[in-house]
């Protein structure tokens, strides 16, 4: 403020106007000038006071000097005021777009976790574990090949049997409940129900040995370095 | 065209429940004399099972093709760590003692004591031989039949002897069936009732899983009941011993050493819904 006002202080200049000329008016306003906008704000101020005070008859014409101001001043004129309303419009619809992009880039189908089972860890795949395979003599290649095929013969029979006793188990059942329906179908009806205490129906199998009454199993550490995959 | 010709099955099937519903309530157990009447003197016996505690020793032909097995695993296998680890020491050792060695090649560890494999092996088979498993087999508790502990590797049944008539039989423990219980409730009060039990048992399901009928002898015939039905139910021995007395009626047997103990009748129809393998 100050130092534009130090800037036009001294410098006076006569304006010529549709009423008359004005006397030596105190700011003057070099055309052109970058501080355009600011000088007319203060000039407006200035031009208030010094033209209601002394001047009554230029009331007026406060808006006669601004208007040919604005009319000469360049830069003014380059600002843009009008508009409100479209660019937010604008820029709502640029940065949807932008989002959409965005969302489709990102549409990528989740990666397939892997099954660590299936994938050979490369240390096993190393040359120098190679162990050197010993050469079997042709009556012990022959003595597997027909391990082999006796092996098979058992356990087809074991299945065999496993089928057999488990079929006549349930021809036993079947005619149990068979026997009860001539007996009663109130109670027939109830055994017929299912039991749902029965699942789930735990057992520990067979071990090796038999377990130790009371006995202490030490406590033992350990680090569990399983890989848990997101997606 | 094809409409109706649905239709007519469907009237039928429609019509076919209809009939069973009405079946149902003519079969009524009282009043109908084409039917037995339910008597109280049906018995509901309840096998209970104790399964194998530890596996069963291997035939002939399965020792051997586990030997196989094993041979052509470790054939086909590659080395692992603990091996490398060997290798490396032997050759370690063998370089340190040949007459041209010079310490200063080796990569130094410096002054620490380097575990050799050989030495961890050898504290692992010294904790092995520190442990002791308990015996898979012990003579003297398979002979003992009133143990349920005997004979571990194959699954047992529990028998009691009880008075059928007028002679004292060893039977599936079972008691007579009551009014307004169903025949599963009957099997479990018969388990219960065993004197000096405490046997824990799960059912498995709510239908017997095996029948035997029998006809009464003449003396005992009433008009009513010719004979009598018996439903048996299945129950396996949850875990924890129960605990042993002595002069209990009770056995554990095998299924192969069933017959001595079972009639032959009784014994067919109980053989087949016992699975012992």
């Amino acid at each position: 403020m100050r130092v534009v006002q130090d800037m036009h202080e001294d410098r006076e200049a006569v304006v010529k106007c549709a009423v008359g000329v004005t006397d030596g008016l105190d700011l003057d306003q070099h055309q052109g000038s970058a501080l355009c906008p600011f000088l007319f704000a203060m000039k407006m101020d200035r031009l208030d006071h010094s033209l209601y005070g002394e001047h009554h008859h230029l009331v007026q014409s406060p808006w006669f000097a601004p208007v040919m101001t604005l009319k000469t001043s360049a830069p003014l004129r380059a600002e843009p005021k009008k508009k409100k309303k479209v660019d937010p419009r604008r820029e709502q619809m640029l940065r949807e777009r932008l989002k959409k992009k965005l969302k489709k880039l990102e549409k990528v189908p989740p990666e397939l976790i892997p099954i660590e089972d299936f994938i050979t860890p490369t240390k096993c795949l190393d040359e120098t574990r190679e162990r050197t395979a010993p050469r079997l003599s042709f009556e012990e290649s022959e003595g597997r090949a027909l391990l082999l095929k006796e092996w098979c013969r058992y356990k087809q029979k074991q299945h065999m049997a496993e089928v057999e006793a488990v079929e006549l188990a349930l021809e036993a059942q079947r005619e149990a409940l068979e026997e009860l329906k001539l007996e009663s179908e109130e109670l027939y009806r109830a055994a017929l129900k299912p039991d749902p205490l029965l699942i789930p129906f735990v057992h520990e199998g067979p071990a090796y040995t038999p377990a130790i009454p009371n006995y202490d199993a030490p406590d033992g550490k350990y680090n569990d370095i399983t890989k848990v995959y997101t997606q | 065209m094809q409409q109706k010709k649905m239709a007519a099955p469907c009237g039928r099937m429609a019509s076919r429940p209809l009939l069973q519903f009405l079946s149902r309530f003519s079969r009524s157990p009282v009043g109908n004399t084409g039917f037995r009447q339910f008597s109280s003197a049906t018995v509901c016996p309840v096998c209970l099972q104790r399964l194998p505690v530890i596996s069963a020793d291997c035939s002939p032909i399965e020792q051997q093709f586990k030997q196989m097995l094993h041979q052509i695993e470790l054939e086909k296998s590659v080395l692992s760590d603990h091996e490398l680890r060997l290798l490396e020491d032997a050759e370690k050792m063998s370089r340190k003692q040949a007459d041209d060695y010079d310490s200063d090649e080796e990569d130094s560890h410096g002054d620490k004591e380097i575990m050799m494999a050989q030495d961890l092996e050898d504290i692992w088979e010294q904790k092995m031989k520190n442990f002791q498993p308990a015996l898979r087999v012990r003579a003297d508790v398979d002979k003992d039949l009133t143990s349920a502990e005997r004979c571990l590797a194959d699954s047992l049944v529990l028998l009691a002897e009880q008075e059928v008539g007028d002679e004292k039989l060893w039977l599936l423990p079972q008691t007579r069936w009551q009014e307004g219980e169903t025949l599963r409730q009957t099997a479990e009060r018969a388990l219960t009732s065993l004197p000096a039990a405490g046997f824990k048992a799960t059912f498995l399901g709510n239908a017997p899983c095996g029948v035997y009928k029998y006809k009464l002898p003449k003396a005992i015939r009433t008009e009513n009941s010719i004979g009598t039905k018996v439903f048996f139910f299945k129950a396996i021995l949850a875990d924890g011993a129960p605990p042993k007395t002595k002069k209990a009626p009770f056995l554990w047997v095998k299924k192969s050493e069933l017959q001595k103990y079972l009639k032959p009748a009784y014994m067919m129809k109980v053989e087949r819904f016992i699975l012992d393998l």
